[in-house]
């Protein structure tokens, strides 16, 4: 390596500084929420996503902005990566009128925005499994070259919906991408006692579809191997299993003490930082100044959404109808 | 607000033939359209409704799934977010409950709760009700647990122009349809029209028989039984005025109370179990709304609170017959 940098590798380090700045903002984000919800004696349940954000900021950099978007409940990452504005999501999880669902569906784990394709989440884990890949049946019967991106959590993937979802996208060649967040905890129970295999990729193969696995604390390494799936998913040669391996950094939900768990990781320490593997190489000037506009982001944001009115009761009456 | 069924042609043909015209129709009509379930394309349907389907418009249009029922119903919720319209065959009404989490959550709140930001243009036909000893999970009414959920529409034809024109609005409706196609209905034939545009609206009852001496609300293959005890009882001065709503969701219940408002009677028939049924529901609505209409109790007919036993004669006893019917309506009539 001489060095010197080519298109190619100019365009991969923009990329790279792209994805830092989604993914520092959404840590950003992760710990304004935090410190609201230890303050503040918040309502619901915040599942938190700390220390997934690279995972979720780097897989959704390989999708087109057509394409669609399945979340999993942990975090708002992937919906800000997919463009989301943060007030609305903000005012989602505060019950606010600015939220993306007027205080219907928001709450702690339902986001959704039709324009920027990001289709929303049901109550019941696992669920999206079956709706990702009738998404992806859209695709191929309308020819619009899109691909559905489908998040969910090694607990998730114990549910009976995976079956039949992966089984007919593989027969069908549905483009459809399944990204297994596996930080090994589903609420109190360890992966290892859910799953008789070591890796939930390990299934792939019984469906006829390349599962793979990859260090979800590397952002730039999530985004090859989505980025490759998502391709393959175009050229319609079907589904693509990923895992990628990361860690649950906080409780089930914040608040959670975790007296299940021996080893609980506590504290801001996060073992293998996905914000600092992807800062490694971006210039300290150029980290420093994408770190404060971040961080003035979210905190405005934060402000306008809790400034925000609580959605009117009138809004229980509408939207049972089209 | 009730409308009778325009027959222009008097062309006759069968329930199942009915639908079949309904979905090629509207297939034709739109290409967003399209099917999936099991045993709908290579074979036709378990009940032949589908067939020939996917020779006219080929295996990605018309799809043969595996069995999989969450797919089935969950798929089609997500390709409608994205720009189709999925008709799907459940084999079995019963098997609502195999695809409950799809159905009762995401068909029917989807757009609710993320705040009204989709729609959910899905139609699941649901082949319904007692035929020929099908046994305990194959045979139920469900049409009163579909009515319960908000969010869903629910459609109950009783003869092959209402099975046409319905289907045809549920596909047009934006919004998630749970189609109850009698079983013992497919072989039954009878006039429909030809004109690919007559639709049948939603919430639009019929009046499928005027009377004086009471109103009988019945739907499905029970319309046929109580217009068949009509028969009998109007020599012995009895008029029945027979009602099928059509759809329970949204319910015509208008021109229920404008019926009761005129003969003072009320009896609900229904092949669903009695208890917290459809007629429950409204009998309780007819009361609140018109209770100083009533000389008499509202009577209902139902199915029995068993699960249905396999053998065909024990599974008839299980459900209103002509007589029970004409004996229930002589004794409301005495009150």
């Amino acid at each position: 390596m001489s060095g010197e940098s080519t298109p190619e590798s100019a365009s991969r380090e923009q990329t790279q500084v792209e994805i830092y700045r989604k993914v520092v903002t959404i840590r950003f984000a992760e710990l304004r929420i935090r410190s609201h919800v230890e303050k503040e004696g918040f309502g619901g349940f915040w599942h938190p996503g700390i220390g997934q954000e690279g995972l979720q900021a780097g897989a959704i950099a390989a999708m087109r902005p057509d394409d669609y978007l399945y979340y999993a409940h942990r975090g708002l990452g992937y919906a800000y990566a997919k463009g989301m504005d943060l007030v609305e999501l903000f005012s989602d999880l505060l019950g606010r009128a600015t939220g993306s669902t007027r205080g219907k569906g928001g709450g702690t784990v339902h986001f959704a925005d039709a324009e920027k394709h990001v289709l929303g989440q049901g109550g019941t884990l696992g669920s999206n499994f079956v709706m990702g890949a009738g998404t992806a049946v859209s695709s191929q019967l309308l020819g619009d070259d899109r691909v559905t991106v489908v998040f969910f959590g090694d607990g998730a993937s114990g549910r009976g919906t995976w079956h039949e979802a992966a089984l007919q996208a593989s027969v069908w060649k549905l483009p459809v991408v399944w990204i297994c967040e596996n930080n090994g905890w589903a609420l109190s129970a360890r992966f290892e006692d859910q799953s008789p295999t070591e890796h939930v990729a390990d299934r792939a193969p019984a469906y006829g579809m390349p599962g793979v696995i990859v260090d979800g604390q590397d952002a730039m390494a999530v985004l090859d191997a989505t980025s490759e799936a998502v391709e393959r998913a175009r050229r319609g040669e079907g589904p693509t299993l990923i895992e990628a391996k990361t860690l649950r950094i906080r409780g089930h939900y914040e608040g959670d003490r975790q007296p299940y768990r021996a080893d609980p990781v506590l504290g801001d320490e996060i073992p293998n930082d996905p914000v600092h593997r992807l800062g490694e190489g971006i210039p300290d000037e150029v980290r420093r100044t994408i770190d404060a506009e971040a961080r003035q982001l979210v905190e405005e944001a934060f402000d306008a959404a809790l400034a925000a009115p609580k959605a009117d009761t009138s809004v229980i009456f509408e939207d049972v109808w089209a | 607000m009730s409308a009778d069924v325009t027959v222009p042609s008097g062309r006759v043909i069968g329930y199942g033939r009915a639908i079949n015209e309904a979905l090629a129709e509207e297939m034709r009509r739109d290409d967003r359209v399209w099917m999936m379930g099991q045993d709908i394309g290579r074979m036709g349907g378990v009940f032949g409704v589908t067939r020939g389907l996917q020779d006219e418009f080929g295996s990605m249009r018309v799809r043969d799934t595996a069995i999989n029922e969450t797919f089935i119903v969950g798929g089609a919720a997500g390709a409608a977010l994205a720009g189709t319209i999925p008709v799907v065959e459940l084999q079995f009404a019963d098997f609502l409950f195999t695809a409950a989490d799809e159905i009762f959550h995401k068909l029917a709140k989807w757009r609710y709760m993320h705040g009204g930001q989709f729609t959910m243009p899905v139609v699941v036909r649901l082949p319904t009700g007692v035929v020929g000893g099908a046994g305990a999970e194959h045979s139920q009414s469900l049409e009163t647990i579909a009515m319960h959920v908000p969010g869903l529409k629910v459609a109950v034809p009783a003869s092959p122009a209402d099975a046409k024109g319905l289907l045809k609005s549920a596909i047009r409706d934006p919004n998630p349809v749970l189609f109850f196609e009698h079983k013992g209905l497919y072989r039954v034939k009878g006039p429909v029209s030809d004109s690919p545009e007559d639709l049948v609206p939603f919430g639009v009852a019929r009046v499928a028989r005027q009377g004086t001496s009471m109103t009988v609300v019945a739907t499905g293959l029970m319309v046929d039984r109580v217009l068949e005890a009509a028969e009998q009882l109007a020599p012995r001065g009895i008029e029945l005025e027979v009602i099928d709503p059509r759809t329970l969701v949204p319910l015509d219940i208008d021109t229920v109370v404008g019926s009761v408002e005129k003969t003072h009677r009320l009896m609900i028939v229904h092949e669903a179990s009695r208890t917290a049924g459809f007629g429950a529901e409204i009998a309780a609505q007819v009361q609140e709304r018109a209770f100083f209409a009533l000389d008499a109790p509202v009577w209902r007919v139902c199915g029995t609170d068993t699960p249905l036993p396999q053998d065909p004669d024990l599974e008839q006893a299980c459900i209103p017959s002509t007589d029970e019917i004409v004996t229930a309506a002589l004794a409301l009539a005495a009150i």
